[in-house]
């Protein structure tokens, strides 16, 4: 491994809540301040990095061991995108066949063993698959590696739910290991009262919510043009957004070990933030 | 029980049988919980390693001669298969017949389990029909398989049809039970849905479950006397003749645990009487079972003509060896069946039961009855001794030998009994299945203790020599001390 003041970054969050879009934004914002950061794409689709590098040109780490075995140069899988960002995409198999999960803990071993962990990084960022579904997802939060931990969510229910779920995975590991969660970044859907509702979800996790990403089309006119929002079009609002964001989280001191709720909590939560008050909106 | 046999999976011996592997109590305890219901897994907050079903699988469905196994696992699952090929090559030369019986194995690796095998197990599948023309493929699955939810039976059914041949899917995930026997009933399952046609006639032979057959001869003559042929398997059959089975009088089996499944299986699909007596061990076994089979295969006077005759010859020899057995105490280690068949073996040659640790228990057979062995044992035993269920915790058991200082112990299983000899107790592997079969082997079985306990110098000598790992902190703990309590 690296240096012991690599800063290593796991996000999560639900599937589509912008976890990868958010993760290459916030890499850019940080490489801004001279920052040298590695993404690790843990995720099948391997779309992690495609911001960064400008397209899918990554051949994954699990390709390409399938391909040549285990004896494999960091060059073949390691890709230096926008401003000397290291990309790297775990990959995995197609939709419904082995193991995903073995597959990221399989990636990760080898990526140490190859000494992609160098002394210069100051930040990697695990870019992990939807929700916490097995131990392979969770292999970022085990074993020493990532120790931070920011869940991305929004407004919506079941991004809550699953904020809520990923809480308990990083509770369970950071009793016995150092992982520690650092907020919560919303990403903003233009939910009602969305910034109260993260706040007090993020209060009742013990937690803060640590950025609110508001919404902007101009994200998916940068994601088009396979960049991230900075490099596309650095003097937009937008473009600040991420840069303030990446400097919350540079500053970031807050990391706690997370109090996931019951159900019925996180139910009466969003009652009160996000229901209640719309019902008559409803009305035909 | 209502069988599934559309369905490629089954049921384990847990969920089907309420097995359990952690117990400790008595002989009539046991029988009362299993007539009430009331038996319960103690489970282990420690435990050693032991056997699996996959494990079993291979040595057992490996006894047919003509077929070929795909072990869809990586490649340290398949390392039982070279000394089973072995033996069951040997089985077959006894015979003089040929043994042509191939395994193979998909060598699941790394990049298997990420991605996935299936493209490897279908040309494997291919290569295999190829190679070796055998007469069915069995597939067997693994742990490895299991975990990463390989869709095996959609591989087999689209390479199945390119060969001409049954290609059958044998699921026993190691981890699927903790009874390895439930690794019988995955081959059994797969030969009742798969491979037995419907009856074309009825024949005039019983079907006999075993393991290695090797009182094949003897039997044949009895069943001869009694006007009705034999087939035994799976030891030395093809699968054409196991296609048959459903065509016989009845099933009978030397095992109770070996043939639950599939005598009650083909008992309830096609009809077959499955004889759900005690087994034929000792005198009082042999004569409850062979007489059950003459009252379902309608030869009662046949058979009372045969144990009137042997009777005669063997007797009177068994009742002068007893004499020179009686009051010595006996420890015993052996699957579910055995333990408790060869323990009414041991009373019957008036030796006691000091202590009797069984591989697992059911406390029911697919029939939806207790293990009758265990009731009739609960109902003659002169004292109620203890019982343990151990899937052959070898700590526990060299415990309890310390503890019950027995003077002799029987093991069906090689590796516990040496480690009772190291402990310097005299024991007997007793890996043929048919040492206590019938008279003649009874009286042959008594001659063998007599011989076993006569000269003690060999555990003597190696218990002197030998510093076993166990601590004094061990032995003076109760042989349950590390059982979680029964849920």
């Amino acid at each position: 491994m690296g240096k012991s003041s690599i800063r290593q970054v796991a996000i999560y969050g639900k599937g589509g809540i912008g976890k990868s879009t958010t993760t290459q934004n916030l890499t850019a914002g940080l490489t801004e301040l001279g920052k040298k950061v590695m993404v690790v794409g843990c995720d099948p689709k391997a779309d992690s990095t495609r911001l960064l590098l400008g397209g899918l040109a990554q051949k994954t780490v699990l390709d390409t061991m399938r391909d040549v075995g285990g004896d494999i140069e960091l060059e073949k899988i390691l890709k230096t995108g926008y401003k000397g960002t290291k990309c790297v995409e775990s990959g995995g198999p197609e939709p419904g066949v082995g193991c995903a999960g073995r597959g990221i803990i399989t990636s990760i071993g080898l990526l140490e063993r190859l000494g992609a962990y160098t002394p210069d990084l100051d930040y990697v960022f695990y870019d992990v698959l939807g929700d916490v579904v097995c131990g392979g997802f969770a292999m970022p939060i085990r074993e020493g590696k990532a120790k931070e931990i920011y869940i991305v969510a929004s407004g919506e229910m079941m991004a809550l739910y699953a904020a809520n779920n990923i809480a308990k995975g990083v509770q369970r590991y950071a009793q016995k290991g150092g992982v520690r969660l650092g907020g919560i970044i919303c990403n903003s859907r233009n939910v009602d009262r969305e910034i109260e509702l993260l706040r007090a979800f993020s209060k009742e996790l013990g937690s803060h919510l640590i950025y609110f990403v508001p919404r902007d089309n101009i994200v998916q006119h940068a994601e088009i043009r396979r960049k991230t929002v900075i490099e596309f079009n650095p003097d937009s609002h937008q473009a600040q957004e991420y840069r303030n964001l990446a400097k919350t989280i540079q500053e970031n001191t807050d990391f706690v070990i997370p109090k996931p709720m019951t159900q019925e909590r996180l139910e009466e939560i969003l009652m009160e933030y996000g229901l209640m008050d719309l019902v008559e909106d409803y009305k035909i | 029980m209502a069988f599934d046999f559309e369905s490629t999976t089954f049921g384990t011996r847990e969920e089907r049988l309420g097995s359990i592997v952690g117990y400790v109590g008595s002989i009539k305890d046991l029988a009362e919980q299993s007539r009430c219901g009331t038996l319960r897994e103690r489970g282990r907050c420690f435990s050693q390693s032991s056997s699996c079903d996959a494990g079993c699988v291979l040595g057992y469905i490996t006894h047919i001669r003509d077929v070929a196994l795909i072990n869809h696992a990586p490649s340290g699952c398949a390392a039982p298969a070279s000394p089973i090929v072995t033996a069951q090559t040997q089985l077959a030369e006894k015979r003089s017949l040929s043994y042509n019986t191939v395994v193979l194995g998909t060598d699941l690796n790394e990049s298997d389990t990420i991605f996935g095998a299936g493209a490897g197990l279908r040309q494997t599948i291919l290569e295999t029909w190829e190679r070796y023309k055998p007469a069915a493929i069995f597939v067997t699955t693994s742990c490895v398989s299991g975990i990463i939810g390989e869709d095996v039976d959609s591989v087999i059914a689209e390479a199945a049809e390119e060969v001409p041949i049954p290609v059958v899917p044998i699921h026993c995930e190691g981890f699927k039970s903790k009874v390895w026997a439930t690794g019988f009933d995955a081959c059994d399952h797969a030969i009742l849905s798969r491979i037995v046609k419907p009856p074309q006639q009825k024949g005039n032979f019983v079907n006999f479950k075993n393991f290695n057959e090797s009182a094949r001869e003897d039997i044949i003559d009895m069943f001869d006397a009694i006007g009705v042929d034999t087939f035994f398997l799976y030891s030395n059959t093809t699968l054409e003749e196991i296609s048959h089975i459903s065509e016989a009088l009845a099933t009978v089996s030397i095992c109770g645990t070996l043939c639950s499944y599939l005598g009650n299986g083909l008992e309830e699909k096609y009809g077959v009487p499955y004889i759900k007596a005690i087994n034929p061990l000792g005198v009082t076994g042999f004569e409850t079972w062979f007489r059950e089979i003459g009252r379902v295969v309608g030869k009662e006077k046949e058979v009372e003509a045969y144990i009137t005759r042997e009777r005669a010859i063997y007797i009177p020899q068994i009742e002068e060896v007893k004499k020179k057995l009686k009051g010595l105490r006996v420890v015993l280690g052996m699957g579910s069946s055995f333990a408790f068949q060869v323990a009414r073996v041991v009373q019957e040659l008036d030796m006691e039961v000091a202590y009797v640790t069984s591989w697992h228990y059911d406390s029911r057979y697919d029939d939806g009855n207790p293990p009758p062995h265990v009731q009739h044992l609960a109902a003659h035993t002169p004292v109620d001794f203890p019982v343990n269920i151990a899937d052959q915790q070898n700590f526990e058991l060299m415990n309890i030998l310390n503890t019950y200082k027995p003077d002799l112990y029987l093991g069906r299983h090689g590796g516990t009994s040496v480690w009772a000899i190291k402990q310097g107790v005299p024991a007997i592997f007793m890996a043929d299945e048919y040492m206590t079969f019938g008279y003649k082997r009874t009286l042959s079985f008594a001659h063998t203790v007599l011989d076993r306990i006569t000269n003690r110098s060999f555990e003597n000598n190696l218990s002197a020599r030998i510093r076993l790992p166990y601590t004094k902190w061990w032995y003076q703990q109760e042989s349950d001390s590390l059982y979680k309590e029964a849920e």
